[in-house]
């Protein structure tokens, strides 16, 4: 869907890591007060809020939202996996371009260490026995050690590539002060391979670490935005477009998080035709790279290259910061982290931040489109386009 | 005592050589197969699927070998583990554990269905997965 005349009009995050004494609700509060903060407003100028967490109980949003004051706006949970952040910002711009709503948020937070630490087949996390039980069985590294494997096989891909990918990834956290992993030195090749195997040919430094974290963004109409900040250069939120899968043969309907890529490259065309924009012309991206290998597929995906070539996008650098197409600039769910809820709104975040020029050492020069993507198990993607204007 | 699938998908019958399949449905209207059992057809959207037995061998579309423990200790002590997707001649790909070294894999190569015990219940049953293996290896 295109949107109309919707702006992004505040953001708010705190850093990712492990808040092991923190109550998940005083997280949510504290990046919804730096998203109001930033916007000049407070929690009677929203109209309606959406939240999004995986890794808590029931109903938990809607007392997370009382944290911020209680005015008696709709609340409403989102949840779609590794892409709920991304999903509850859609709403929130969906309900502010259809016009039911003037101003809306998306509140993410979560504690995925707490979860980490219970184990996949116990606590609330637990997927139960039987058919479930088999769907549990194998973790997420796994799956995508899967791709990786056949990646390697059908192109010739070197573990290497992947390193390379991560690396790059770690070292833009470290010019994040947001990010759970700032390394202190630069981050090579030769250390990621060398990191523990978790899933071959993924080694721990290629996969995203389980967070505590929460994530804010607030939209509003442009004139909204225009009017209080006259001076601050605008990020209009374009086009959004969501899938969960379309069968083809070959789907494998026990155990795969995440569905076939095909759905990354057609949810991806859907939000460049709604925005009227294409890969040519994005500044910038920010992808589910939760394990490094996805990162090279969506470079062809999302159209950045032809498909077999991600690899020599890897090798002249043209991801980096100061690169062509600079993906995860902000460290990626590698060294920015990974705390489920709020991955996508951290996304959203860092485009706001380096679309209105405002992103530091990591500043894309000239940024003009970003593009956020993520995918969510079970499965589903959605990819959102942004333009900052003067 | 008797062996017990850690889900239905497969039959299980007593006896050292009993043949372990994978049961799957065939839509009558398009007759495309799926793994595991279905209702309604995911390509035809057809309601009502037959029950078919599917093929006790595949061919290896990915595979990788996992260094953290399967089901993270809770229901057995397996410290690393191959994993991998089998291309069935029917059609559905199925993602099971597989039993081998990481030598013995390669994409492409046949696998046939087996059957792991991963524990005891608590009247004495063994608690199964099926599993593929490389076609013509020990067991």
């Amino acid at each position: 869907m295109r949107f109309e005349g919707t702006a992004i009009a505040g953001v708010g995050q705190l850093r990712f890591g492990m808040y092991r004494d923190v109550p998940a609700v005083e997280l949510a509060r504290d990046a919804g007060l730096l998203a109001l903060h930033d916007a000049g407003l407070t929690l009677a100028d929203i109209d309606e809020v959406f939240v999004g967490y995986l890794g808590l109980q029931h109903q938990v949003g809607v007392k997370a939202v009382k944290e911020l004051g209680l005015t008696g706006l709709p609340v409403t949970h989102i949840e779609n996996a590794s892409a709920t952040g991304l999903f509850a910002f859609r709403e929130a711009a969906w309900a502010v371009s259809s016009g039911r709503a003037e101003v809306a948020m998306a509140l993410t937070f979560d504690k995925m260490t707490d979860v980490a630490g219970r184990g996949s087949t116990s606590g609330s996390m637990s997927r139960g026995a039987g058919r479930d039980q088999l769907d549990a069985s194998i973790l997420p590294a796994a799956f995508f050690a899967l791709w990786a494997q056949r990646r390697m096989h059908d192109y010739g891909t070197a573990p290497e590539t992947f390193a390379a990918i991560a690396a790059k990834n770690w070292n833009h956290g470290a010019l994040n002060p947001l990010a759970h992993r700032q390394p202190d030195h630069a981050v090579t090749v030769e250390e990621v391979m060398a990191s523990r195997m978790i899933a071959e040919p993924l080694t721990a430094m290629m996969c995203c670490p389980a967070d505590d974290g929460a994530a804010a963004v607030i939209v509003a109409g442009e004139d909204f935005v225009r009017r209080r900040f006259p001076d601050r250069r605008l990020v209009r939120c374009l086009s959004s477009a969501a899938q969960s899968e379309a069968y083809s043969p070959g789907h494998a309907f026990l155990g795969p998080v995440v569905g076939p890529p095909t759905m990354t490259r057609t949810t991806g065309q859907e939000a460049y035709d709604a925005a009227g924009v294409g890969p040519d012309d994005i500044s910038l991206a920010l992808c589910h790279d939760a394990f490094a290998n996805e990162e090279l597929e969506y470079y062809e995906l999302l159209g950045f290259c032809e498909p077999g070539q991600g690899d020599k996008l890897v090798a002249g650098g043209e991801t980096a910061l100061g690169g062509r197409i600079p993906f995860n600039t902000d460290g990626g769910l590698i060294a920015r982290g990974h705390p489920g809820g709020p991955t996508g709104v951290a996304m959203v975040h860092e485009l706001a931040l380096q679309l209105r020029r405002e992103a530091g050492a990591r500043q894309v020069e000239g940024a003009r489109f970003g593009l956020a993507h993520c995918v969510g198990g079970g499965s589903v993607c959605t990819v959102n386009i942004f333009e900052g204007v003067d | 005592m008797a062996r017990v699938p850690i889900a239905d998908y497969f039959e299980v019958t007593d006896g050292d050589d009993a043949p372990v399949r994978l049961r799957g449905s065939r839509c009558p209207a398009c007759d495309e197969v799926f793994y595991p059992r279905r209702l309604v057809c995911a390509k035809c959207l057809h309601e009502g699927t037959d029950d078919v037995l599917l093929s006790t061998s595949g061919t290896l579309y990915t595979w990788t070998w996992v260094h953290v423990p399967l089901f993270a200790k809770t229901d057995a002590e397996v410290s690393e583990y191959a994993v991998g997707q089998v291309d069935l001649a029917e059609g559905p790909r199925v993602q099971a554990i597989l039993m081998g070294a990481p030598g013995d894999f390669s994409i492409g190569m046949q696998l046939e269905l087996g059957l792991e015990t991963l524990r005891q219940d608590a009247d004495g049953n063994d608690v199964v997965i099926y599993r593929f293996t490389p076609v013509g290896a020990d067991r």
